[in-house]
C-alpha cells in the first residue's frame, strides 16, 4: 500500500500538466462543435467566401446575392481578408470595383478581381461565379437596361435539379466523434505516457531502487502495487475522457456507436500505459524522457492521422503508421465514421484493430520484462 | 570569474548528454515527422477529378447536347470527372462501394443520386446545373431572337446563338498572393517549440545555483562570488547553447525540408534570438518561482511550451487563426504565438507593424519573466537548509 500510496503523491504534483493537456482536449472539442448540424436531404456544400462590393449598381448588387446565396460569404475587414485566406478562414474572395455596373454598359468593362487557394471550395467558388459572368455577358447584348439584365440573369441562374441521398447516417456528429476521439490520441498519450514515466523515474532512481531491492516487500508484490495504480490512473484518464465526450458530443455518445468509440479508446489507454511502463524501464535518464515522449506522443499523432486527416497523408507515411498502435485506435474512430448500421459483423474491422493494439501491448508488456530482468541482472 | 563560470557552465552542459541530445535531436527528429505528414497536404488540397457514373438509357444517348456537353467534361488535362457508363444496378453497387461520387439519370429532367452531402457531390449537382441552365439560355435566346427575325434564318440563328453560348468565356483578375504555404506555420511552431523549450537548459543550469535544490548549489550559496555573476555568465552559457541549437535547427528545415522563412534574413535572426531570450528567461521564471524537484519544473515547461504550441497552430493550423479571431488577447501573451505570428509576417506580409508589435511583446514577456525570477531570488538566505 506504501507504493500504491507513493504513486498517487507523486502524480498529484502532476496534475497541472494533466489538467494543461485535458484543456487542449476540451478546447479542440469545443472548435468542432460549431461543424455544420447534419442535413439528410440535400445541402449544396457552400464554398466560405469573402466578396468586397465598392459598387452600388443593380448589377453589383444582383451578383453579390447571387454569390450569397449559393456560398457561404464571411464578413471579413478587407485588412484581415489576407490572413482569412491563408488560414483556410475563406477559400475564395471576389473584388467587385467601383464603377463596374456602368462600366459594364461601355466599351471598356472592369474585370472582376480575385483571390483564390484553388482547393475543392475555391475552385467550386470560381465556376459559381464564371458561370454567373457568363450569363451575364450573354444577355448583355440582349439586354436594353441592368433591370432587364437582371432579369435575364436571374432567370436562367436556375438550380432544379433534383438530387437523392441514398446515406441515412447523421454524418455531422458521427464526424465530429471521430475528430474528437482521433485528437484524443495525443491527449491521452501524453497524459498517459508522461505521468507514468515521470512517476516511474522517481521509483527507478538508483537510491530508491536499491532500497526497494533489498527491502522485505518481493518484486512480485512490488510490481503488482505499480501495475494496479498504473491501471487505475489509466481508468481515471478513461473516464475524463470520455466524461468529456458525453458533454462535449452530446446524443451519440448515448448510442452503441458511442461504446464502441468509448471501447476503443479504453484499448488505446491500456496500449499507451504498456508503452509507458515499456519507455520507464528502457529509458533511465530523466533528461531524456521528455524529449522520448514527445516524439512518441507528438509523432504517432502527426504520423497516424491524429491531427491530419489520414487520407492527406503520404501513401509512404499511413505504409509505416501501420506499425504504430495509434494508426489502429485512428482507424477504428474513422471506421465508426462510415458505418451506416452498427452490429457485429459491420465492425470486423474495429474488432481487428482492437485485436492488434491488445497484441501491442502484450508486445510491450513481454518486452519491458525482458528489457528489466536483463537489466537487473546486469546490475 | 564571469568567464570562468561561464566557460565551465557550458562544460557542465554539453556534459549533460541526455539533455544535449534531445534538445538537439528532438526538434529534427519532429520536423521530419512534421515534413512527412505535411509534404502532400497542400497538393491533395487543389481540385482533382472524381469519378461518376451515368446511367445508360435511351434519353440520354439520343440527346446530343447531353452527350457532347458530358463528355467534354470528362476530357483533357482540366477535367472535372471520369465517367463510368453502367446499368442503374451497376451504377447503386459502385456508389454503395464508394466507388463513385454519385450517378445521373436522364428521363424528362436529369436526376442525381448520391451516398452524401460533399464538396465533390455539390461540384457534380453545379456542372448539371449549369448544363441545364445553358439549355435554358439557348431556349430563351431563340425565342427573344425569333420574335424580331424571319423563321427561315431559325438554322442560323441557332447555331449563332449555341456558339455564342457555349464559347462566351469570362476573365477574372487573380491577385491572389505568392506565399500562401500553410503549413509552413508548422514550421514556425517547431522553432517556437525549440525556443521555449530552451527553458529547460535554463531550468537545469539555474538548479544548480540554487541551494534548495542540491550539493552543488548549497556550494554556491556559501562561495564568496558575487551570485548574480555567477548565475548571468551559466544563463549567457545556456543562451549560447539555445542559440546553437535553433541555428542547427534553422539550417536543418530551410537546407534539408526547404522551408521557406521569407527574404528578411536579418530579422528572421532578430526574432530567433528575441525568441530564444523569451524561452530562457520563461526556464528561469519556472526554475525559481516553483519549488519542486527538476522532473516536475521540467513538466511545467513542456505543458506550458505545448500548450501555447497548441494555440499557435502545431496540432491543427487554424487554431492560431480562431484564437487570433476570438480571443486576441490570449495569443498577445502567448510566447509561442509571437514567435509563429512573427515568421508568419515575414513570410506572408514582409516586414510589416505586426512583426515589429511580435518582437516588442516578446521583450515585454521577458522582462515581465526576469522581473518575477528577480524577485524570487534576490536575499535568498537560509538558517538552514
Amino acid at each position: 500500500m506504501i507504493l500504491f500510496k507513493t504513486f498517487w503523491k507523486i502524480v498529484n504534483k502532476y496534475k497541472g500538466f494533466i489538467m494543461v493537456y485535458t484543456v487542449m482536449l476540451v478546447i479542440f472539442g469545443a472548435i468542432n462543435m460549431s461543424a455544420n448540424d447534419n442535413n439528410m436531404d440535400f445541402t449544396s456544400s457552400k464554398p466560405s467566401i469573402s466578396i468586397i462590393n465598392k459598387d452600388s449598381s443593380l448589377v453589383a448588387d444582383n451578383l453579390e446575392n447571387y454569390m450569397t446565396d449559393v456560398s457561404d460569404v464571411k464578413a471579413i475587414d478587407e485588412d484581415s481578408i489576407d490572413d482569412a485566406i491563408f488560414y483556410r478562414d475563406i477559400s475564395y474572395v471576389i473584388y467587385i470595383p467601383s464603377q463596374y455596373g456602368d462600366a459594364l454598359f461601355s466599351e471598356n468593362p472592369l474585370d472582376i478581381e480575385i483571390k483564390s487557394l484553388g482547393d475543392y471550395e475555391a475552385t467550386l467558388a470560381n465556376n459559381l461565379l464564371e458561370r454567373y459572368l457568363k450569363v451575364q455577358k450573354v444577355y448583355l447584348d440582349e439586354s436594353a437596361s441592368e433591370e432587364e439584365l437582371i432579369k435575364s440573369i436571374n432567370a436562367t441562374i436556375i438550380s432544379a435539379t433534383d438530387v437523392k441521398i441514398k446515406s441515412k447516417l447523421d454524418t455531422s456528429s458521427v464526424t465530429r466523434a471521430t475528430s474528437y476521439y482521433s485528437f484524443a490520441n495525443y491527449s491521452i498519450m501524453a497524459i498517459v505516457i508522461f505521468i507514468i514515466c515521470l512517476v516511474m523515474s522517481s521509483f527507478n532512481d538508483k537510491n530508491i531502487r536499491k532500497r526497494t531491492i533489498i527491502s522485505s516487500k518481493s518484486i512480485k508484490a512490488y510490481n503488482f502495487s505499480i501495475l494496479s495504480a498504473s491501471l487505475l490512473y489509466g481508468l481515471i484518464i478513461f473516464i475524463l475522457v470520455n466524461g468529456l465526450a458525453f458533454i462535449l458530443l452530446g446524443n451519440i455518445m448515448f448510442s452503441l456507436r458511442g461504446i464502441i468509440y468509448m471501447l476503443n479508446s479504453l484499448v488505446f489507454i491500456f496500449v499507451s500505459l504498456t508503452i509507458a511502463l515499456f519507455i520507464s524501464t528502457l529509458v533511465r535518464s530523466k533528461e531524456a524522457i521528455s524529449g522520448i515522449i514527445n516524439v512518441v506522443a507528438l509523432g504517432s499523432s502527426f504520423l497516424c492521422g491524429s491531427f491530419v486527416p489520414i487520407s492527406l497523408l503520404p501513401d509512404s507515411v499511413v505504409a509505416f503508421a501501420h506499425l504504430l498502435p495509434s494508426y489502429y485506435y485512428i482507424n477504428s474512430n474513422d471506421l465508426l465514421k462510415g458505418i451506416e448500421v452498427i452490429n457485429f459483423s459491420t465492425l470486423g474491422d474495429v474488432w481487428q484493430n482492437i485485436l492488434i493494439m491488445l497484441l501491442f501491448s502484450l508486445i510491450f508488456i513481454i518486452l519491458n520484462n525482458l528489457i528489466g530482468l536483463y537489466k537487473r541482472r546486469a546490475s | 570569474m564571469f568567464f570562468h563560470n561561464f566557460l565551465y557552465s557550458l562544460k557542465v552542459l554539453f556534459r549533460n548528454k541526455p539533455l544535449m541530445f534531445w534538445s538537439f535531436a528532438f526538434p529534427i527528429v519532429l520536423g521530419l515527422l512534421f515534413n512527412l505528414a505535411f509534404k502532400d497536404i497542400e497538393k491533395n488540397e487543389s481540385f482533382s477529378s472524381f469519378d461518376i457514373a451515368i446511367v445508360n438509357s435511351e434519353e440520354y444517348l439520343n440527346n446530343p447536347i447531353y452527350k457532347e456537353a458530358y463528355t467534354s467534361l470528362s476530357e483533357g488535362d482540366d477535367k472535372l470527372f471520369d465517367i463510368n457508363y453502367v446499368s442503374k444496378e451497376e451504377a447503386d453497387v459502385l456508389l454503395e462501394d464508394k466507388e463513385i461520387v454519385g450517378y445521373l439519370e436522364f428521363s424528362e429532367s436529369v436526376s442525381i443520386t448520391i451516398n452524401q452531402n460533399g464538396i465533390n457531390e455539390t461540384i457534380l449537382k453545379f456542372v448539371v446545373d449549369e448544363i441545364e441552365s445553358n439549355k435554358e439560355m439557348i431556349n430563351s435566346l431563340i425565342q427573344k431572337r425569333l420574335e424580331n427575325n424571319k423563321y427561315s434564318e431559325i438554322e442560323l440563328i441557332i447555331g449563332e446563338i449555341k456558339s455564342k453560348v457555349l464559347n462566351t468565356s469570362v476573365s477574372l483578375k487573380d491577385q491572389t498572393k505568392d506565399n500562401i504555404s500553410y503549413t509552413m506555420i508548422e514550421y514556425y511552431t517547431l522553432i517556437a517549440m525549440t525556443a521555449l523549450y530552451g527553458g529547460t537548459i535554463a531550468i537545469y543550469i539555474t538548479n544548480l545555483k540554487l541551494a534548495n535544490m542540491g550539493s552543488i548549489g548549497k556550494r554556491t550559496a556559501v562561495t564568496a562570488i558575487k551570485k548574480s555573476s555567477l548565475l548571468l555568465s551559466s544563463l549567457l552559457a545556456s543562451y549560447l547553447i539555445q542559440i546553437l541549437e535553433l541555428a542547427l535547427l534553422f539550417l536543418f528545415t530551410i537546407f534539408v525540408l526547404s522551408v521557406d522563412y521569407g527574404n528578411n534574413l536579418l530579422y528572421i535572426i532578430i526574432l530567433a534570438l528575441i525568441g530564444s531570450f523569451a524561452g530562457l528567461t520563461l526556464g528561469v521564471a519556472i526554475a525559481t518561482l516553483i519549488r519542486a524537484s527538476e522532473n516536475t519544473k521540467t513538466g511545467i515547461l513542456i505543458a506550458v511550451t505545448m500548450f501555447g504550441c497548441f494555440l499557435s497552430g502545431m496540432m491543427g493550423i487554424t487554431m492560431k487563426y480562431v484564437v487570433d479571431t476570438y480571443a486576441p488577447l490570449v495569443n498577445l501573451v502567448n510566447p509561442a504565438a509571437l514567435i509563429t505570428d512573427g515568421f508568419y509576417n515575414l513570410y506572408y506580409y514582409g516586414l510589416n507593424d505586426n512583426f515589429i508589435l511580435d518582437l516588442i511583446l516578446l521583450l515585454v514577456f521577458s522582462a515581465v519573466m526576469l522581473l518575477i525570477s528577480y524577485r524570487g531570488l534576490r536575499r535568498q538566505k537560509y538558517d538552514s537548509i
